[in-house]
């Protein structure tokens, strides 16, 4: 398993420890409220799980699993998938801190916007990479 | 692919076809089940999708073992039983919990909430050290 997808998969990991805790706490203040700032957690709960654990865990195996170039660097151009993820990750802790801080917007747009550009690069990375080598 | 991953992704289809189904009868307005929002999305999100992803990556990543026995898969399989009774849970206690509900459903949705995460925390001690390079694997493998 290669350097990015180790990365991407072990932070994901660590997002769906994140996301099932603060869902946790959303299910039992549902049952005996504890406190309604709770509810600021439900945000998080959807972003930590959705970005950090679903797509993240998704992208990183994809680019571990599909097949390889013949030639030249066999998952392409290394340096872009570490910015991939590094982009990715710091796209979701932008938006995380928008969620819960009073300047949310800017944080907001711009983790949003770092992870539309981690989406493309992964796009740009994968694409030559959906083939088959088997002779027809 | 070992009994645990069939288990998963065979009850995750199950909780696919429910969701969906629910989803509609919602729409339609023949069930009239409070807080079916969250259950739709718990039912999708996490029978489905978290389902699959748990199962398929418990099969593909390296080190699995190669019996299919119970005890060498025992913290897939916990982390099966503890995610599905949970949602269950979830599914019965949720609609019934909250302010003016008896207390026995907001027990049941604590609990609920505890088998989940668990079984997050099991997931993850079994895959962690499963993400691993080649080169490590390799080392493992002599080790061994």
């Amino acid at each position: 398993m290669p350097g990015p997808s180790r990365w991407m998969i072990r932070i994901s990991l660590c997002y769906l420890m994140l996301g099932f805790t603060f869902g946790m706490l959303l299910l039992i203040n549902k049952a005996v409220d504890i406190h309604p700032a709770i509810w600021i957690l439900l945000p998080l709960h959807v972003e930590t799980l959705f970005w950090g654990f679903i797509i993240q865990f998704t992208m990183g195996t994809a680019y571990w699993i599909l097949p390889r170039y013949l030639e030249g660097a066999e998952r392409g151009r290394t340096g872009l998938s570490w910015a991939m993820a590094g982009l990715l990750n710091l796209g979701i802790l932008l938006y995380l801190a928008g969620t819960v801080t009073t300047v949310g917007t800017f944080f907001l747009i711009t983790g949003r916007s770092l992870e539309l550009v981690a989406v493309g690069m992964f796009v740009y990375l994968h694409w030559g990479r959906i083939a088959t080598y088997r002779n027809n | 692919m070992p009994t645990v991953t069939r288990f998963f992704i065979r009850t995750g289809l199950i909780w696919f076809v429910l969701a969906l189904g629910a989803a509609l009868l919602t729409e339609l307005r023949w069930l009239n089940i409070p807080a079916m929002r969250p259950l739709y999305w718990h039912m999708l999100m996490v029978g489905w999708i978290t389902q699959i992803i748990m199962g398929v990556s418990l099969w593909m990543f390296p080190g699995r073992s190669r019996s299919d026995a119970f005890k060498d898969h025992l913290k897939g399989w916990l982390t099966f039983g503890l995610l599905n009774a949970g949602l269950v849970l979830r599914f019965i206690s949720e609609p019934v919990a909250g302010p003016g509900g008896s207390f026995i459903w907001a027990v049941l949705l604590i609990v609920s909430a505890l088998l989940q995460w668990l079984a997050g925390a099991i997931y993850i001690l079994e895959l962690w050290p499963r993400v691993q390079s080649r080169k490590q694997r390799l080392k493992k493998r002599r080790e061994q």
